[in-house]
């Protein structure tokens, strides 16, 4: 369906060239994933399918692509699109209508289709995607995955042989991103669709797939059965790094395969740790908010929720649960309608900004907000006059956390996880109690996030800081967090400690946990632990 | 046979607004009076506030009306420093500085009369019902909506116009988030500096909006194919014709009697400028 042959390309004036001289085949029907680094390529080896690259993006293709036998050196995206249907990375940038039913028209106006197929197909893509119920609804008032099966129903509805999807699920509840991906896997096998998805968090979509690429960044890929490509891959899922852990021989793919195999680990019980807690730091009691008017919807009811120095707490929740909103009570900059918020000890609304920032460090949910810098040296320049520390402290604690690329880099070019790790740095050197993070892991590789992981327990080994973070990504939670508090339509509806709340849901369990559910671990660093202890 | 599908009632058709604000703005440029000038801008806010919706592009009409304040307060202040001196009875005077003989003929400073005081008046006044035009004209129509009865075969200028028209309105979407996430650093958000650093965020994200958006359509197919159909095509009715006559009459009126009282002439323009809110 897909053939590569002797391809390569490079962007001008780049340093590296993102693929050099690669050939292979992909066939009807098959469901391929696309694994890398951040940076390392996947959105461009996505994006030359179509043809966005060279036509769209630039960038200077050598070698021939084929879809479906037709060239995309020879056609452009558009004369493409009844071929492949692609979904990006923000699917909300890409919307052209406001209501539902006319964004999935759109392909089939642009081709021309007469209205009476037009409506037909409609009719049909709304039902393979669930999405009946929301057809005459506002895109914008969807929630994330909604917003996702919209996007790829657009797609779809040309009725394409390939399908392209570029993280589909990275913003999405584990639930909601269950859901998409079921559907993938039920157009493949009764439709015999081909698609390719490139993604980040392969412990969600690892069961799925048949065959792996796998971009190692320096130009060369890999291509193999799922199983071929993770015994080798640097990258991962936390079932696969536990097997390997184990010494089972074996690389199980799914929860199923690796119970077959696993092992009966008994476990010296542990003593129960006390794990000391400081003083109350963030104090939310009895509080609602609401962004209407009228109040007719809350998006938090009557919340009750004490923070204590040296705790890391995961808010999770579905999307539109009001985790972002109870976050922002923090900051002062949630419409509370009753309640009081307390931040050591002091109302946020009392904080002046210059206050503020040496109580609480926030990071909203695109990091690049808090950037304006135009380098890595002047963002954190700025950053030591706005903090009104020495200057060089933001810098240092940059250094200290992660390699830098370079100091002249455009904040914006770096990596996501750079990008990070910047805003986490220019927070940090305030020496903030609390600090807050939003979606952190939105885009990170599981690299990324091992550094951040490592951040976030620095900062709560001191007792007088807390860390609260709102997150989708269960395995973060469970190499992270003490204590999980959860939020369904704005009430709290469970609080309690890491190991209680997340082996009470079958949804939200993470990898480890549901591969040995008679042990109490909830993480790979919870084995090594263990099994370092025995030895 | 099967039925076709309409576009919703109650919205116009997506040139209206455009062909609306055409017309006015010929009737600013040809009757060349602050009256009309002030009667439009008053006609336009009127307007944007009768077809209140909760839509992102109409709440971007907040953002407009701020411009067209500083446009309104930058105009004048230029108007009574900088200048050619004017006759006229000197209201007062302020501190003048000297220019070298190059620039011979202008003054800064000085003198203020009461000529230079209303002639900066009318500039400013026709500043801002410009502006109020086209921001009443953006708030009221919807960018994507536009995208689509534009004709394809020039898609460059469809994807072009469409991109330019959606970028002011989802600005102002971002300028509140990147202000919130300002504050997060310990600034207050106000003031020249802080409008640059809110400023360069909000434009990079508009800017990768817009590329996505292109790379969308271009995937899509927008534009390749010489025929496209419409699944809810927009119907140019009666409505559309009469709520456009309006501004129409009022122009030719204009050019029929030109003697006709000021008052009266301004209250005919704010009344044609209104007319597409009584018809919904």
């Amino acid at each position: 369906m897909i053939t590569f042959s002797s391809v390569s390309l490079i962007y001008p004036n780049a340093q590296r060239t993102i693929v050099e001289d690669i050939s292979f085949t992909v066939n009807e029907g098959e469901l391929l994933l696309l694994i890398g680094h951040t940076g390392a390529g996947k959105s461009s080896l996505l994006k030359l399918i179509n043809g966005l690259i060279p036509h769209h993006t630039g960038g200077i293709l050598t070698g021939e692509i084929s879809v479906a036998g037709r060239s995309t050196r020879a056609l452009k995206p558009g004369e493409l699109a009844d071929v492949v249907g692609i979904v990006g990375q923000n699917p909300v940038n890409g919307f052209v209508s406001d209501i539902v039913e006319d964004e999935i028209a759109f392909g089939l106006e642009s081709l021309g289709i007469a209205p009476e197929i037009m409506r037909k197909r409609v009719e049909e893509v709304l039902d393979l995607l669930a999405l009946a119920p929301l057809r005459r609804r506002n895109i914008s008032e969807l929630s994330g995955g909604e917003q996702q099966r919209v996007a790829i129903a657009a797609a779809l509805v040309t009725n394409p042989k390939v399908l392209l999807l570029d993280e589909p699920t990275s913003a999405l509840d584990p639930i909601a991103a269950e859901e998409v991906l079921s559907i993938l896997h039920r157009l493949v096998h009764d439709l015999g669709l081909t698609v390719i998805l490139a993604e980040h968090r392969l412990e969600r979509v690892i069961g799925f797939v048949d065959r792996i690429i796998l971009i190692h960044g320096d130009g060369s890929v890999d291509l193999g059965p799922a199983r071929q490509i993770l015994t080798s891959s640097p990258i991962a899922p936390p079932l696969v790094e536990l097997a390997k852990k184990l010494e089972l021989g074996e690389i199980p793919l799914s929860i199923r395969e690796f119970r077959k195999i696993a092992p009966e680990i008994s476990e010296a019980p542990t003593k129960a740790i006390e794990k000391l807690n400081g003083d109350a730091i963030l104090t939310i009691n009895s509080v609602s908010a609401s962004y209407d008017q009228d109040q007719s919807s809350k998006a938090l009811d009557d919340v009750n929720i004490q923070i204590s120095g040296g705790e890391i707490v995961a808010l999770m929740g579905r999307n539109g649960a009001g985790k972002t909103t109870l976050l922002k009570c923090a900051v002062a900059q949630a419409p509370l309608t009753k309640g009081e918020v307390r931040v050591n000890q002091r109302d946020p609304k009392s904080f002046t900004d210059k206050e503020l920032i040496r109580f609480v460090g926030y990071i909203p949910q695109d990091a690049g907000d808090l950037l304006y810098g135009q380098s890595i040296k002047q963002e954190c320049d700025l950053a030591d006059l706005d903090n009104e520390v020495e200057p060089g402290t933001t810098l240092a604690v940059y250094q200290e956390l992660m390699k830098i690329p370079s100091l002249n880099s455009h904040p914006r070019d770096i990596s996501e996880g750079q990008r990070l790790g910047l805003a986490l740095s220019i927070i940090l050197s305030a020496q903030p109690a609390l600090v807050i993070l939003d979606e952190p892991t939105r885009g990170l590789d599981y690299e990324a996030k091992k550094v951040l992981i490592k951040i976030l327990k620095q900062i709560a080994s001191s007792l007088d800081r807390a860390v609260l973070i709102s997150t989708h990504d269960v395995e973060l939670v469970a190499e992270v967090a003490d204590r999980v508090i959860f939020l369904a339509d704005g009430e709290v509806i469970a609080d309690g400690s890491s190991r209680e709340v997340l082996k009470a849901s079958p949804a939200f369990a993470p990898q480890v946990s549901k591969a040995l559910p008679n042990n109490s671990w909830l993480s790979l660093s919870d084995v090594e632990r263990c099994l370092s202890e025995k030895n | 046979m099967i039925k076709t599908l309409r576009a919703s009632r109650e919205s116009f058709h997506p040139l209206f607004w455009w062909l609306w604000a055409l017309s006015l703005l010929v009737i600013l440029l040809v009757s060349d009076s602050t009256l009309i000038s002030i009667s439009i801008s008053i006609g336009a806010v009127a307007l944007v506030l009768m077809k209140r919706s909760n839509t992102y592009w109409y709440q971007s009409f907040r953002w407009s009306l701020r411009l067209a304040t500083l446009a309104f307060a930058l105009r004048m202040a230029i108007g009574v420093i900088i200048g050619v001196p004017m006759p006229g009875q000197v209201l007062f005077t302020i501190p003048s500085i000297k220019l070298p003989d190059l620039f011979v003929g202008i003054r800064l400073g000085g003198d203020v009369t009461s000529q230079r005081l209303s002639t900066a008046f009318d500039e400013a006044t026709l500043l801002v019902a410009l502006i109020l035009i086209f921001a009443a004209a953006s708030a009221l129509s919807n960018p994507h909506e536009l995208l689509r009865v534009l004709p394809r075969k020039y898609y460059g200028i469809g994807i072009a116009t469409v991109i330019a028209s959606s970028v002011a309105p989802q600005s102002a979407r971002s300028i509140e988030r990147v202000r919130a996430a300002r504050r997060l650093r310990g600034e207050s958000s106000t003031g020249i500096v802080s409008s640059r650093k809110v400023a360069i965020p909000v434009l990079e994200e508009s800017l990768e909006r817009s590329i996505d958006l292109a790379a969308s359509l271009e995937s899509r197919g927008y534009g390749y194919f010489p025929n496209p159909s419409r699944y809810r095509p927009h119907n140019w009715r009666p409505r559309e014709t009469v709520a456009l006559a309006a501004p129409i009459y009022a122009l030719i009126f204009l050019f029929l009697v030109p003697a006709a009282s000021s008052a009266l002439l301004a209250g005919l323009v704010v009344i044609a400028v209104i007319t597409p809110g009584f018809i919904s």
